[in-house]
């Protein structure tokens, strides 16, 4: 009985601690993705990417802080003034580093599309006509992953308006998919609560889009 | 009581979790001793740890105790990884330094003699958008590189010559392999054209001297093509033109990709609308049918195969020096096959591995009025290379190659015909050490040897590139280059060894924000030239005899951030060059190495008409050329050579482009040299007919349409 007991102290304490350990997995990525509402230079965006980068080391087969860590990366070369190549370019590694933890994910495909279409932006005329199908063909197949991906539609739209513009055609399509992704991102909004750990931006990209569109 | 006992048990474990905060603090540098920020330091196995300051500095705490794995990972740099005892309430790090790692993004590259056309890497000059869309090119792909320093423009010939040496010292390679033939087989004075379609490849590098051991068999120039990648999608391209039309079609999955690829081309109906100054019997035409195949194999690897068959022609008359009449009609009959498949493998564990073999062949059918002649020939060539990464600093190339070659020339209504086989092997080897990011030094020993000449050869290379500031670098290369004679001349002596190249250059290369200059010296020395008496088309007594020398530099600047929506290159060539050679007793001026070159292609992009256009100039000082009226070899020059090159392409809808082109659009006559007749007139006087352009101007009109499910496509990479 004694023994017994003893056992049960212990699977407590590893159930305890491994649930603790989980807790602090959660915590930890939900207070980093706190702290990239508050990036204000590239500083505090390296800062807030290690993090993600930490939490990874920890937890070696979480595809999540690979994720926001190469978003971050992405995030940071579009705003601030940094060798955007270097960036993107870190941003596609580590995110072939989570679609190896996690093959066929919508939302590592769609990113993959993301850092692709900054490496475009960062020289359109020579780049654009190679990368920009290939851009064209990640967003689509992030779609076919996951129908109810809105940062997947969302960014096709916007892709679509750039060609649209160049090529001097109407951006209805583009519209259509723009207010296709407002539709999803509504859908997504009812699941989000406290604990919910998985992606949520690009709704603001689907408004402007849209108002765009008017 | 067990219960307490167990509750004891938990408590006192779970505070035991809670115990021994311990913070670790210290200072991060590089290898100088400067701070490193933005080091992301952590505790292996834990989420503790934090991001370095400006001063290099960090503090963390951990509740981890005993013997830990501090690790420091920046970009750029390797990860330091350290044991760590963790105890007490704060731990002191001594001082750590990180080693930049050297990648091909962040160290040096040796640019002396090298020029790339890709669109990632940095010491790029030109962008494989640049090959379609310069006006003078016409769509060639060497119409393009003749914009480049180091190249001479000869109108009446169209290959590439490069630093005063002749077209067949450039070596021209697909994906690593060989191309024998690479350009149409022309006659008088038709420029000729490359068989390859810019639209196969994805780079282009292009050395104009001291290049790699990895090439050889060329005295002055290596010029590497690589094909493309998998095909994203399935497609098909129209294309429709002035000069003929043809057809492509790609299919394309995940693991694969397949292109077919057919055209016909016909100048008749051109030159029907068109007068020409050459006086054509039938106009050039021809078909090709081309398949380019690529397969992923694993993870790593790739299989790739191309497929080309070729057929064409023309007949030509050429009037001759002093005489009457339209001269004797020349008619050409050309048949061209090219495969080649290749596999490649990157292996993660710093291991690329390549096997591949190509052959080419070729078959010429030409009648000089009655006189029938034929010329055959194949090239095979197989090869198998590796490198090794030993680690960021020192890296290793290995490869041995193959070469199987036959030559028959023939007059079949006579029934004569000679011929020659030829076996090379050659193994080499090339070892790039980093001393530092700043300084980088490649060896490189190609060896080889020849069944036919009974000859073995060691061609030995080096070359440094040393950072001297932020954007600019200096390079120097150094090497000797050996190459065959022409194979007309070795079938006539099989014992003839071959020619020989030393190079010396001494490179400047800066490039910041799309602004690119580059400054180039060298001097080459010729030796072991051929020689011979009588006239090239019926040389005797052929022997390795000649030398001489091409020294001068030149000059690139190109900039595409300056003028908005405009990018344009400005290249001056100087080539000082005399060798004795041929028929040439004395040490002359090469008909083909003019001194002074100029080149300026300007393209701007006008987004309301939707609109590329574009403008090349190119102007050189002349041809050497001599005049049997005067004393002495080469002791006269032709005007010099201008040509201002417009085109328009305009992209309606996304998957269709509108492409045109003129050549020559002053309409300037330009002369290439004089023909001279073998015997003088009654007045004691050689007479002459100059060797001009086949028309004043050369328009071009495309349309090219993309069909497929993406309405974004086109093919502004067939152009």
């Amino acid at each position: 009985m004694k023994i017994f007991n003893l056992i049960f102290a212990f699977v407590f304490i590893s159930f305890s601690a491994f649930s603790q350990s989980n807790g602090a997995f959660e915590t930890a990525i939900k207070s980093q993705i706190q702290a990239m509402e508050q990036i204000d230079s590239p500083e505090s965006a390296q800062e807030v990417s290690n993090s993600f980068l930490r939490i990874f080391e920890a937890e070696s087969g979480e595809w999540l802080p690979l994720y926001y860590a190469a978003l971050t990366k992405i995030e940071t070369a579009f705003r601030f003034d940094v060798d955007k190549d270097a960036y993107f370019d870190e941003a596609i590694d580590l995110v072939q580093k989570a679609k190896e933890i996690s093959p066929n994910n919508s939302e590592l495909t769609a990113l993959h599309g993301y850092a692709l279409m900054g490496k475009v932006s960062v020289d359109p005329v020579s780049r654009g006509q190679n990368l920009s199908p290939q851009v064209m063909q990640l967003y689509g197949t992030a779609i076919g992953q996951d129908r109810s991906n809105p940062r997947a539609v969302v960014l096709m739209a916007q892709m679509e308006l750039g060609m649209a513009e160049f090529f001097g055609q109407g951006p209805e399509k583009a519209c259509g998919m723009a207010r296709m992704a407002e539709e999803l991102f509504r859908k997504e909004s009812q699941k989000v609560d406290e604990n919910y750990l998985l992606p949520t931006w690009g709704a603001n990209t689907a408004k402007a889009l849209i108002e765009n569109c008017q | 009581m067990n219960l307490r006992l167990t509750l004891f048990c938990y408590l006192f474990l779970l505070q035991g979790l809670a115990f021994g905060q311990t913070i670790l603090s210290g200072r991060i540098l590089d290898e100088k001793g400067i701070p490193l920020p933005g080091v992301n330091v952590l505790l292996k196995g834990s989420y503790d740890g934090t991001t370095s300051g400006v001063e290099g500095e960090f503090e963390f705490s951990t509740k981890k105790s005993g013997m830990q794995v501090l690790v420091f990972r920046l970009m750029g740099f390797k990860t330091l990884e350290i044991p760590v005892a963790v105890e007490g309430e704060s731990l002191q790090i001594p001082d750590q330094e990180l080693r930049e790692s050297i990648t091909d993004i962040s160290g040096v590259t040796i640019s002396a003699g090298a020029m790339e056309a890709s669109d990632e890497k940095k010491s790029v000059v030109l962008r494989p958008l640049d090959i379609v869309t310069t006006p003078s090119a016409v769509g060639d792909i060497v119409g393009a590189l003749q914009t480049l320093p180091g190249t001479s423009a000869v109108g009446n010939d169209g290959r590439l010559f490069v630093r005063g040496g002749d077209a067949s010292e450039v070596g021209i390679y697909i994906d690593g392999l060989r191309v024998a033939n690479a350009y149409g087989t022309t006659a008088g004075n038709v420029p000729t054209r490359t068989r390859f379609n810019p639209n196969l490849f994805k780079g282009t590098f292009f050395s104009t001297g001291g290049y790699s051991a990895e090439y050889g068999q060329a005295l002055s120039s290596a010029l590497a093509l690589n094909t493309k990648d998998l095909s994203i999608r399935n497609q098909g391209d129209l294309s429709l033109m002035s000069v003929g039309g043809g057809y492509s079609h790609t299919l394309a999955n995940e693991e694969q990709s397949i292109t077919l690829t057919g055209n016909y081309f016909d100048l008749s109906p051109y030159q029907g609308l068109v007068k020409q100054d050459f006086d054509f019997e039938r106009a050039p035409f021809g078909w090709d049918l081309e398949v380019a195949a690529q397969k992923k194999l694993g993870k790593d690897g790739l299989l790739k195969v191309l497929g080309r068959t070729e057929s064409g022609g023309m007949k030509i008359r050429q009037p001759e020096p002093g005489q009457e009449g339209a001269g004797p009609l020349i008619d050409l009959r050309n048949q061209y096959s090219y495969a080649q498949s290749n596999w490649s493998k990157i292996s993660p564990k710093g291991w690329t591995w390549f096997l591949g073999a190509s052959i080419s062949a070729n078959s010429d059918e030409i009648a000089f009025d009655t006189i029938q002649t034929t010329r055959d020939n194949q090239l095979a060539h197989l090869k198998a290379s590796t490198i090794r990464d030993f680690s960021d600093r020192v890296s290793m190339k290995l490869g041995v190659e193959h070469f199987f070659n036959t030559y028959a020339e023939g007059l079949p209504l006579q029934g004569l015909e000679r011929s020659f086989q030829d076996g090379q092997t050659y193994l080499y080897t090339e070892w790039d050490w980093y001393l530092s990011k700043k300084l980088v030094v490649r060896g490189g020993l190609r060896g080889g040897l020849s069944s036919l000449s009974e000859e073995k050869w060691l061609d030995p290379r080096v070359s440094f590139a040393y950072q001297v500031s932020e954007n600019g670098q200096v390079s120097l290369a150094a090497g000797k280059f050996s190459q065959a004679p022409l194979e007309n001349y070795r079938v006539l002596n099989n014992d003839l060894k071959n020619t020989q190249a030393d190079h010396l250059i001494l490179n400047y290369f800066w490039n910041k924000d799309g602004i690119t200059f580059r400054a180039e010296a060298f001097h080459k020395e010729y030796d072991e030239l051929i020689r011979f008496e009588g006239v090239p088309m019926a040389p005797v007594n052929l022997r390795n005899e000649g030398s001489g020398f091409a020294r001068g530099f030149d000059l690139f600047f190109r900039d595409r951030q300056t003028l908005k929506n405009t990018d344009y290159w400005v290249t001056y060539s100087f080539v000082d060059s005399k060798r004795s050679f041929e028929q040439f007793t004395t040490q002359v001026q090469p008909g083909f190495a003019p001194k002074h070159n100029l080149s300026v292609v300007v393209k701007h992009f006008v987004t309301g008409l939707k609109s590329q256009l574009g403008a090349s100039l190119a102007v050189n000082d002349g041809y050497a050329y001599t005049n049997p009226n005067l004393p002495g070899e080469m002791n006269s020059k032709t005007p010099g050579f201008q040509n201002l090159s417009l085109s328009w392409s305009y992209l309606p809808r996304p998957n269709l482009i509108i492409h045109g082109a003129i050549t020559n659009v002053l309409g300037r006559e330009n002369i290439f040299g004089y023909d001279f007749s073998t015997t003088p007139n009654a007045q004691g006087v050689y007479e002459s007919r100059a060797i001009g352009q086949p028309a004043p101007r050369f328009l071009f009109l495309g349309i090219f349409l993309t069909l497929s499910k993406d309405k974004n496509a086109n093919q502004l990479n067939n152009l």
